[in-house]
């Protein structure tokens, strides 16, 4: 499984802070953002920052691997 | 001695913060601050309270990276970063910065950097909440 968790503004697009989704050999990011976009037309407008494991990837045909963590984040506003 | 790097719910001392950095070395001949904290206002509305909200684990490994990068960057000799993650209102503590150096160009410079590398970098989020309702804060440079 892919663990996917969504912060701030992005999981009130979502009505969720996280979610599974099935692994599949040669899944990529981009697949995962389909896949959700799918269901929550709009929720990536405003992603600015995606995170696998914790590092900020900004290829969407980066593979996945299973158990992989997914962030998917609006600009950060901290301080 | 708390950890120089830190997420928490709860206020911090900056006295505590100072004195941690003062016992670290004895070279040190300046210390730069910065607090961050609750505005009472927001673009011409009343701001009764701020929320936070992080992805804690990469928010602290990215500050630590943060501090690490700014002590080799401007030669300081350490340097502290705390910032809370709860519900604050006006006059509350958000964030302290510190930096400790040699001298103070060195203290100033790296602080600053390091508050606004956090703002860039550090993935957590406030949203403001209003006597009109709530909203996330669209990031100021």
């Amino acid at each position: 499984m892919i663990k996917v968790l969504f912060f701030g503004p992005v999981a009130d697009r979502v009505q969720t802070r996280e979610m599974q989704v099935e692994f599949a050999p040669g899944m990529t990011l981009h697949d995962v953002i389909a896949h959700i976009g799918m269901q929550y037309p709009g929720a990536f407008s405003i992603v600015s920052f995606i995170a696998v494991n914790q590092q900020q990837v900004h290829d969407k045909q980066t593979v996945l691997h299973d158990n992989d963590e997914i962030a998917f984040m609006a600009k950060f506003s901290g301080g | 001695m708390s950890e120089p790097v830190r997420i928490q719910e709860a206020d911090f001392s900056q006295d505590e913060e100072i004195a941690a950095l003062k016992v670290s070395s004895k070279s040190i001949g300046g210390i730069a601050t910065f607090l961050g904290c609750a505005r009472d206002f927001s673009e011409g509305r009343d701001v009764s309270e701020i929320s936070f909200e992080a992805y804690g684990s990469m928010a602290l490994a990215e500050m630590q990276k943060l501090r690490s990068e700014a002590i080799d960057r401007f030669g300081l000799l350490d340097a502290r970063i705390v910032h809370r993650v709860t519900t604050v209102r006006a006059g509350d503590n958000i964030v302290f910065i510190a930096a400790a150096a040699e001298h103070r160009a060195a203290a100033f410079d790296g602080c600053r950097w390091m508050i606004d590398e956090l703002k860039q970098r550090v993935p957590i989020w406030k949203k403001e909440i209003t006597p009109q309702g709530e909203s996330w804060v669209t990031p100021h440079p």
